[in-house]
């Protein structure tokens, strides 16, 4: 027995001794071909002659070295890799978020296209000035409610200095309501990981603070509107962009109650569109129909806008926008799966064109012509309805979603007109609410179990798979969600804007309306030289009609 | 009235007060951030107390009074049917239970939405008249 004993520890021994030569051999084979690929790096002769080829530029001389004696050591290589993860990551929320914000021309060209001529600039104007003050307010405090809890993101570094959420225990669970760093993006949150997320996530909120102004068009007062879209930016929709993707009650609905991978909203349908959308019905609910829209009978009549070539030119701009959109909500472009943009972008690019179909072949089939403004809804409709699903879904998924969300987008707008008796000039409500919450749902359903980034999405392991692929759960908490973003979203922004009608009123004066709002709020025409055709009788029956 | 000089300060003091409360809120464990998030807070009034003298000013606009108790009860039957699904969820762990849970809150906050609330806001609509 002891002899076998000494026989198992000679064998260890022999074993570690092994190991260790092989691991210092294969250091020592590593630490020789950097020295042979430094031996064989271009020399500064070399490349003062140029380089047209492309083939001299980006070798081992370009890998910074942390000591000069040593030349350039595994360590250097390691964590010249690593900063390239980071950067190629960077450099991709970056680029996409630019596209995102360039979003902005393509909504102020489809909403002011939409309005009459003699709102031109004041439409423009609200689409133009609700940058501004979404992103003022985003800075002061939206940011830090919805990202001051969000640490642990790999793609961007880490954002460690994004922490801790503030949370409730509620039934035995811990449940996160708002972030608490990142008020002024100052003291820890003073980090290039964070700014970079900053930017992303601002000009998402800005889009949806953008689709309000579409509903309220042609009779929003611009100081209303202002205070409003600041309110918005500042608290409404931070809130719920916490619950979904700061790390925030809604987005745990899966670690904590078991409903999938908890609610799931990969680019924005709810936390973008489906936000906006609601809120746009809430204002346009409280401001009430433009003069002229509605007769005694409650039948409508269509004012119809002044430039459908903006409104199609202003759609191909949003869809060119939206590929910063969803291929950006990766977050990142290196590691943990997100090599899946490539099937992002073509999901995105299919809804949107399906929805186009899905609108044109409505309005073709039911009222006997394509109509271009319906159309161009029905590329949006796509395009609002695939962003929360685009992360999870195959091609054909996408395609029928946007076809749906194209037909559904020109039901929506009928009912909202006829049955509601809400005035919505652009639509908004239809493209972003309606169509934002198909969205959402759609993510239940057709999510494929396929797509997993990093190997686990909201803290649960696996992929997110929807009902038609076997998980019934997902459904639920993509219901949630419905009934948060209607049930909350909706009533917030509802009492928001009914504060803000008592204390300062949301509309403008008849007489402004009926005049155009152009001159009146903002002290210039659209169009100067434009001789503005007479509109008719009931559209001009402000002073009669009119209550203070 | 139109867009005016007193429109633009009261916006001027909203920004500005907004932009104090929440420096107070962000360092509000020293002095200096209680101190503006005083000052942040009363800014903020003065500013919704120019916003309420300005209204009257605006002149006649083109919408009927709408009833507020019908509005209120539009606005508490939409935020109950999200709190009878959040309250709900914990009631049973079976997803087929959860599912109808969700959709009967869903179902009740429609109402509200959709159903109450537009006729609240069209009740005494100027086009009807």
């Amino acid at each position: 027995m002891k002899k076998f004993r000494n026989r198992v520890w000679i064998c260890a021994v022999a074993l570690l001794l092994a190991m260790g030569n092989t691991a210092h051999a294969q250091a020592g084979s590593a630490a020789a071909d950097l020295k042979a690929a430094t031996a064989a790096a271009p020399t500064a002769t070399q490349m003062s002659q140029g380089d047209p080829g492309g083939t001299l530029t980006g070798t081992i001389n370009d890998v910074p070295v942390s000591n000069a004696k040593a030349g350039v050591t595994v360590g250097d290589v390691a964590n010249q890799v690593g900063q390239n993860k980071i950067a190629i990551n960077f450099v991709w929320t970056l680029v996409t978020g630019f596209l995102v914000m360039f979003m902005q021309a393509g909504f102020a060209m489809v909403e002011a296209g939409l309005c009459r001529v003699k709102n031109a600039n004041h439409t423009y104007m609200m689409n133009f000035t609700v940058y501004a003050c979404g992103l003022f307010a985003y800075w002061l405090i939206g940011f830090a409610i919805q990202m001051g809890g969000a640490a642990g993101n790999g793609n961007l570094g880490g954002l460690a200095t994004l922490a801790p959420e503030h949370m409730i225990t509620l039934f035995g669970t811990h449940w996160g309501l708002w972030g608490t760093q990142g008020m002024f993006l100052s003291g820890h949150t003073y980090d290039v990981g964070v700014m970079v997320i900053f930017l992303f996530e601002m000009v998402f909120m800005d889009t949806a603070l953008t689709i309000v102004t579409g509903a309220a068009a042609e009779r929003w007062k611009f100081l209303t509107f202002c205070v409003s879209s600041v309110l918005m930016g500042a608290f409404t929709y931070p809130l719920f962009g916490n619950w979904a993707w700061g790390g925030g009650w809604l987005s745990a609905l899966g670690s904590n109650l078991g409903l999938g991978h908890g609610y799931c909203d990969f680019a924005g349908s709810g936390v973008v569109h489906a936000v906006g959308g609601l809120t746009a019905l809430a204002v346009a609910l409280i401001i009430g129909p433009r003069i002229g829209k509605f007769n005694k009978d409650g039948s409508s009549n269509a004012i119809i806008g002044h430039d459908i070539s903006a409104v199609l030119v202003g759609c191909f701009i949003l869809a060119f926008g939206w590929f910063g959109f969803n291929p950006g909500s990766t977050l990142g472009a290196s590691a943990a799966g997100n090599l899946r943009i490539g099937t992002i972008a073509v999901d995105t690019m299919l809804a949107g064109c399906t929805g186009t179909f899905g609108a044109i072949l409505y309005m073709w089939i039911f009222k006997g012509k394509p109509d271009a403004g319906m159309g161009a809804n029905g590329l949006l409709a796509g395009l609002v309805a695939i962003t929360a699903p685009s992360g999870f879904v195959n091609t054909v998924s996408a395609a029928i979603i946007g076809f749906i969300a194209g037909v559904l987008v020109c039901i929506s707008v009928a009912f909202i007109e006829n049955k509601l008796k809400v005035d919505d000039p652009v639509g908004a409500v239809s493209v972003h609410g309606t169509c934002g919450l198909w969205g959402v749902l759609s993510v239940g359903l057709f999510a494929d179990g396929k797509s997993n980034y990093g190997g686990a999405w909201n803290g649960v392991t696996g992929s997110v798979t929807g009902l038609f692929y076997g998980d019934a759960s997902q459904l639920v908490a993509q219901l949630v969600g419905i009934v948060t973003l209607i049930g909350f979203v909706f009533t917030f922004s509802f009492v928001l804007n009914w504060i803000l009608d008592i204390t300062m009123g949301q509309r403008v004066s008849a007489e402004s309306e009926v005049a155009g709002l152009d001159l009146p709020e903002m002290g210039q025409l659209g169009y100067p030289e434009f001789v503005f055709k007479p509109e008719p009788a009931f559209m001009t029956m402000a002073e009669e009609g009119a209550v203070a | 009235m139109a867009a005016n000089k007193s429109q633009g300060r009261s916006f001027g003091l909203f920004l500005g007060g907004l932009t104090a409360t929440c420096a107070g809120i962000a360092a509000f464990s020293s002095g200096m951030g209680k101190a503006a998030l005083v000052i942040g807070l009363v800014v903020l009034a003065a500013s919704f107390f120019t916003f309420i003298k300005l209204k009257p000013l605006e002149g006649k606009i083109a919408l009927g009074s709408q009833p507020a108790l019908m509005k209120l009860v539009g606005a508490v039957v939409t935020a109950g049917g999200w709190l009878l699904t959040l309250f709900g969820l914990h009631l049973t762990t079976s997803v087929g239970a959860r599912m109808v849970i969700a959709l009967v809150g869903l179902a009740i906050s429609l109402v509200g939405m959709i159903g109450i609330l537009p006729a609240a806001c069209n009740k005494n609509a100027i086009w009807k008249a």
